[in-house]
């Protein structure tokens, strides 16, 4: 409605504009029209009588010599001219002496009127033959000019072509005014709809800070929960640690020297306090990496034994070592990756099941997750009990664990994890509920002419 | 008085009655004496040929013939612009006598070429009558063709007199004896 309203009333003036326009236009073609007639009238008058200076001009000799055969020689000469109707010289007595007539046209007059005039559609040039002061005769010439109707005619012709071209001219007004009307909307309309962009950029930024804030809230909760298991688990080994060494006082004040197993005890204790900072300090990355490029299916092969004393008897182990090319990374820190992941499957087996430990070299194109580039794939896969989807999603998440209390701390993935992402690698979960779960873990290649640049 | 009045008569005649009218005898005289005046306007004269504008031209006649008898009649009343016209009758000339156009009516061929010679570097038109001295090497010759008064014209025996004739004067010519071009 906006739009058409406005544009309706100037259409209707426009018009208006141009049938006044076209009036006023036919009025002063009207004037033009007799102006142009009357030029056109003396034009021709003009003409005649320069035809009639040159026949003067010419038979001036003829007449002085009263040579009739020459004088008609020129006379005929002007034949060639289409509008000129009579032509006649005469000499001083008033006698004829050479003319012509077109056929069907007047006779030549007997006694010409001396001067230039037009009588309808007729002009009439009579004119003096002159040498020196001496008047040899006279000339009459007889043309005839365009009949009214036909130049009336000719000037309405252009007539109707200016009215037309007036007529196109309002019309291309009428449209430049509409395009104008829709690039003033358009030009608003931008401008509203830069006005919301600023809105919805402020907008955007004010729930980024909220974000940010839900973000620091997460991260504190995080740590909470990260104080709160280091805590826990610290009492759990002080508490070990402190009852050996009451069990050690105790025997010691009763003199007795069967306090071996108490001291063992305790250092055990320190011990898994030791590897568990061990632990919390590489997944906060501050430990630092003593990297070297490594061969990961021959370490895995060197862990072959290992890794079957820690899975027991119960798992069937399958070592398929294919990968050929070096990875860069700790190899004492990957032997513990590797060690960590073969328990957390045998954790998932209890009743038994297979363990398979599979390296490959693979290349990948890029992915939305993964850098394209050249890999080392390292995956353990186990025949356990799956993980359900909420299992899956917060299974790398520091201190989550599934397994009872003082099995594990839940910092197992959690930190390999960090540690794979240390070394720009990537680790994958597929996991299926009662079917098992195969952890995927990609690490660049190593690649010894970018070998300085990296970590 | 009588005279004078038949020749006007004839003058008139010759005006009214051109080409068609058989052009003999005192007629045919009466038009060759009115040529003689109405030449002049068609020539070109050198400068000084005329010492005003108002001077009169002088129409000269050697020897007498049908034609210089009528010649005075002929002129009566004339005038070629702002020049009266006079008319001599000569017996002899001299490269001095004072004529502007001269007629040469001298009984024979041989008179009328040394009168010829006499004039020739001064600006006069000479005219004969080629019915009564042919082959004479005259500016203007006048020749009955068709019974009808027409003239030839001798560009070289005009330009040997320094004068130029108008090329009206020449479309009306019934012979033309360009002039001799020098290498």
């Amino acid at each position: 409605m906006m739009i058409r309203a406005p544009m309706f009333f100037p259409a209707r003036g426009s018009v208006r504009f141009a049938l006044l326009s076209a009036i006023l236009l036919l009025i002063a073609g009207v004037f033009v029209t007799v102006y142009e007639d009357g030029l056109y009238r003396a034009q021709r008058i003009q003409d005649l009588s320069v035809h009639a200076d040159i026949l003067s001009a010419s038979v001036t000799a003829a007449l002085a010599f009263n040579d009739a055969k020459a004088a008609q020689e020129y006379t005929n000469a002007l034949q060639a001219d289409p509008d000129l109707e009579a032509a006649g010289v005469y000499n001083p007595a008033g006698t004829r002496i050479a003319g012509f007539v077109r056929k069907g046209t007047d006779p030549l007059p007997v006694h010409p009127q001396p001067g230039a005039y037009l009588i309808g559609d007729h002009i009439y040039v009579t004119e003096p033959v002159l040498q020196g002061s001496n008047t040899l005769g006279v000339v009459f010439l007889r043309g005839n000019i365009e009949s009214l109707g036909r130049r009336l005619a000719r000037y309405t012709a252009i007539l109707l072509l200016v009215i037309m071209a007036v007529l196109v001219l309002a019309v291309s007004a009428l449209a430049q005014r509409a395009l104008a009307r829709a690039n003033t909307e358009l030009q608003a309309q931008a401008r509203a709809l830069t006005k919301s962009n600023v809105r919805l950029h402020e907008e955007i930024q004010e729930r980024g800070r909220a974000e940010e804030a839900l973000r620091q809230s997460q991260k504190m909760e995080a740590l909470g929960q990260l104080s709160g298991g280091i805590a826990h688990d610290f009492n759990n080994l002080l508490a070990i640690i402190q009852g050996n060494l009451q069990m050690l006082q105790r025997r010691t004040e009763q003199g007795r020297t069967d306090v071996q197993k108490y001291i063992e005890s305790a250092m055990q204790g320190i011990t898994r306090g030791a590897t568990l900072t061990r632990r919390i300090l590489a997944f906060s990355r501050q430990q630092p990496l003593t990297t070297s490029p490594t061969n990961v299916s021959t370490l895995t092969e060197s862990m072959r034994d290992l890794v079957r004393q820690s899975v027991g008897p119960d798992v069937e182990l399958d070592l398929d070592l294919r990968a050929d090319w070096l990875t860069l990374c700790d190899p004492n820190q990957m032997e513990s990756v590797i060690l960590n992941l073969a328990i957390n499957g045998r954790d998932a087996m209890p009743r038994g099941g297979k363990l398979r430990i599979r390296t490959t070299n693979m290349t990948v194109r890029a992915t939305p997750e993964i850098a394209a580039g050249d890999y080392v794939q390292l995956e353990i896969i186990d025949t356990g009990t799956g993980m359900s989807e909420e299992v899956r999603q917060r299974a790398l998440d520091p201190f989550f664990t599934t397994k009872p209390q003082g099995k594990g701390t839940g910092l197992g993935l959690s930190t390999t994890f960090g540690y794979i992402r240390q070394l720009n690698g990537y680790l994958q979960i597929d996991t299926k509920l009662g079917k098992g779960t195969a952890i995927r873990i990609l690490m660049p290649r190593y690649n010894p002419q970018t070998a300085h640049a990296s970590v | 008085m009588g005279r004078y009045l038949l020749a006007a008569f004839f003058v008139g005649l010759a005006a009214l009655l051109p080409a068609r009218a058989a052009q003999t005898g005192p007629l045919e005289s009466a038009v060759k004496a009115t040529f003689l005046y109405k030449f002049v306007p068609f020539v070109m004269w050198p400068a000084g040929a005329f010492e005003s504008a108002t001077s009169p031209v002088v129409i000269c006649t050697l020897g007498a013939d049908p034609v210089s008898d009528l010649l005075d009649e002929a002129i009566a009343g004339q005038r070629v612009d702002q020049h009266p016209l006079a008319v001599r009758h000569l017996q002899n000339i001299t490269r001095d006598s004072p004529c502007n156009v001269l007629y040469i009516a001298v009984p024979d061929v041989a008179a009328a070429t040394q009168a010829i010679a006499d004039m020739r570097g001064r600006p006069v038109l000479t005219v004969t009558d080629s019915s009564r001295l042919p082959g004479v090497p005259s500016v203007i010759s006048f020749i009955v063709d068709n019974n009808r008064v027409r003239f030839d014209v001798d560009q070289n025996a005009a330009a040997e007199n320094n004068l130029v004739l108008s090329s009206k004067l020449l479309s009306l010519a019934r012979a033309v004896r360009a002039p001799v071009r020098r290498p």
